[in-house]
């Protein structure tokens, strides 16, 4: 009797076993790795942070001590990613290296999207770990919302005090919301593929001149220091597209 | 029989691998939080927001808050905390102080509001900009004039106590030590701080009935006060210009939040629950006595602000005798079983460094 019960549950087991493995390889789709890899440059050079002197398109010299910003909600051709699409990152131009893996579906692609900025639901869910850790210096404590981007300096152009240029951008209540959705569409011929145990890299260059000069003119000797949602925040914001261009589409077995 | 032995085998291993990673010792004993349900008090509506709903209430969490909240490690010179200038005898407020101190005997330029039925609020600070209550500590905590630390500081600090490490972990399961625990934590201590058992709301209850000079002052709060000071919390959470004039330090109040100029000289009605034990008065704690207050809506109001709030362009017409009535009223609403309440107050006794705070 106890025999007979011990091979039943091991009848029971296999086939439970079959089922969930069968399953599994039902549901998945083969994935292979892209990684977004962001370099930062100003006037035509790699940008070195507070030992070198740039000059903006409106011949402003300047130099940069902090530049972080925030990535998110990351899709290629509007699909959804196989890993989480709602977890960010931070970019910050200090690392020695700027990259994301992201799991994606094989396929071919022309696109790559992704937020710049937080969105409204992660502004305000309370304490964040993480990416968005209040830690990362990235969060307005007197008037709750997270800086998207954030550019430190100083310049001779600058009014401010010490001759700083400090550039806070921020905001994501209704028409202050300063996040914008960055498309980037792959130069012709030259369209990503993603296949399994393959790293598909594409090199992002972030170039300073297209901040200075872009759909709006930012010139430091008319504003170097904001630090609040609304207002210039969405001017710079409106030149968030511009500063991005694909530099490198590579692959790696 | 080899199959029945070898299943046998595998159970064995299984439960083995179960139980080993169960008991893995870190010297802080088991994970064992206890639930706690927090109660909509009777006739009150339930919060909009859930504050507890991603921030799991529990004994041991609450606790920790609470360390947290009575700790001056939180501040930069290790002597101003939460309890500072929140005071428990002030209702959380901070007791005869108009404007708050910080370190390095710095002033603030507002009022400390008190803390109390924070789950019922939607925003925090006189102008709103704090958009939930986990993330408010972070304003007085890095505030230069407040508490002038560093979450850096702070962490490191709270990582050499080993009684941090443990009440860590009895409150979030294992002993790490971050930021976003932190603020859970003292989001689960302030959240919980609910003043539900005044004499107004045992009246509520048929517990108790008003006096004659109560009531009538009760009846004349429900005409001249209630559209904004709502019951049963006694705030209706909006941004209101109450006509006082500018301040010395140009707060314009909401519409450094809004960027509005609608918004100018606009600040959040305080609840009035408790209202006897937490003056000084208004954002910037301008006015110390309840009669004073009144007097203000009387004969006080600058009518020719143009963001001054519609209800008010007329004052507010009182005689002298229903002024004392509404402030006899007022009174009503001190609950000393929360003013008094041991569960809110420090497990050791605070011991004042610093007289001056």
């Amino acid at each position: 009797m106890i025999k007979k019960g011990y091979h039943y549950i091991k009848r029971i087991s296999i086939l439970l076993f079959l089922l969930t493995t069968g399953m599994n390889l039902l549901g998945q789709q083969k994935t292979g790795t892209l990684q977004i890899r962001f370099m930062h440059t100003a006037g035509n050079q790699p940008l070195v942070l507070r030992d070198s002197t740039y000059i903006n398109p409106f011949g402003e010299s300047y130099v940069v001590s902090k530049l972080k910003y925030y990535i998110g909600e990351i899709s290629v051709d509007n699909r959804k990613l196989v890993a989480d699409s709602n977890d960010y990152y931070l970019v910050n131009a200090a690392n020695e290296e700027n990259s994301i893996d992201l799991k994606i579906q094989n396929g071919t692609y022309n696109t790559l999207e992704f937020l710049l900025g937080v969105d409204s639901t992660h502004n305000c869910s309370g304490a964040q770990t993480g990416a968005l850790d209040p830690m990362n210096d990235m969060f307005w404590t007197w008037n709750s919302g997270y800086i998207f981007f954030k550019m430190e300096g100083s310049s001779d152009s600058s009014h401010a005090d010490l001759q700083r240029i400090e550039y806070h951008i921020g905001g994501y209540k209704g028409s202050n919301n300063a996040a914008r959705k960055i498309k980037l569409t792959m130069p012709k011929e030259e369209n990503f593929r993603i296949k399994e145990n393959t790293v598909t890299t594409i090199v992002i260059e972030t170039n300073l001149d297209h901040f200075w000069k872009g759909k709006n003119d930012i010139k430091i000797s008319e504003m170097a220091a904001w630090m609040s949602p609304g207002g210039f925040s969405l001017k710079v914001a409106d030149n968030f597209q511009g500063l991005f261009s694909v530099k490198e589409i590579s692959k790696q077995p | 029989m080899k199959n029945s032995i070898s299943i046998t085998v595998i159970c064995l291993v299984s439960l083995l691998i179960i139980l080993s990673s169960a008991m893995r010792e870190d010297g802080y004993g088991p994970y064992q939080p206890d639930p706690i349900r927090m109660e909509v008090p009777k006739g009150w509506p339930k919060p909009s927001v859930n504050i507890f709903a991603k921030n799991k209430l529990t004994e041991q969490g609450f606790q920790l808050g609470k360390k947290l909240f009575y700790d001056g490690r939180l501040s930069k010179d290790g002597e101003v905390s939460c309890a500072s200038c929140h005071q428990h005898f002030a209702a959380f407020a901070n007791y005869d102080h108009d404007l708050s101190h910080g370190v390095n005997n710095a002033f603030s330029k507002r009022n400390t509001p008190a803390l109390m039925n924070l789950a019922w609020m939607k925003e925090m600070h006189w102008d709103g900009a704090i958009n939930h209550i986990e993330v408010q500590p972070l304003a007085p905590l890095t505030n230069p004039s407040e508490m002038g630390e560093t979450l850096d500081s702070v962490l490191y600090k709270l990582k050499q106590d080993t009684a941090y490490k443990r009440m860590f972990k009895a409150a979030f399961g294992d002993a790490t030590i971050n930021s976003q625990r932190m603020l859970k934590a003292l989001a689960q201590f302030t959240g919980s701080l609910v003043s539900a058992n005044s004499k107004y709301d045992r009246v509520q209850r048929g517990e108790a009935s008003f006096y004659d000079y109560e009531l009538r002052g009760y009846n004349l709060f429900k005409q001249h006060c209630a559209s904004c000071h709502a019951e049963p919390l006694f705030t209706d959470n909006s941004y209101r210009n109450n006509g006082l004039k500018l301040n010395r330090f140009n707060d314009i109040g909401r519409q450094t939040i809004t960027n509005l100029s609608s918004d100018s000289l606009k600040f959040k009605v305080p609840s009035l629950r408790n209202v006897q034990v937490s003056f000084p008065y208004m954002h910037d704690g301008r006015i110390y006595s309840l009669y004073q207050v009144i007097d203000h809506y009387r004969t006080g109001i600058d009518t020719t602000q143009s963001t001054l709030d519609p209800l008010l362009k007329n004052r507010i017409p009182l005689s002298k005798a229903q002024k004392n009535e509404i402030v006899y009223f007022l009174y009503t609403l001190t609950d000393s079983s929360f003013i008094k309440n041991p569960r809110y107050a420090p497990d050791t006794k605070i011991v004042v460094k610093n007289p001056h705070h």
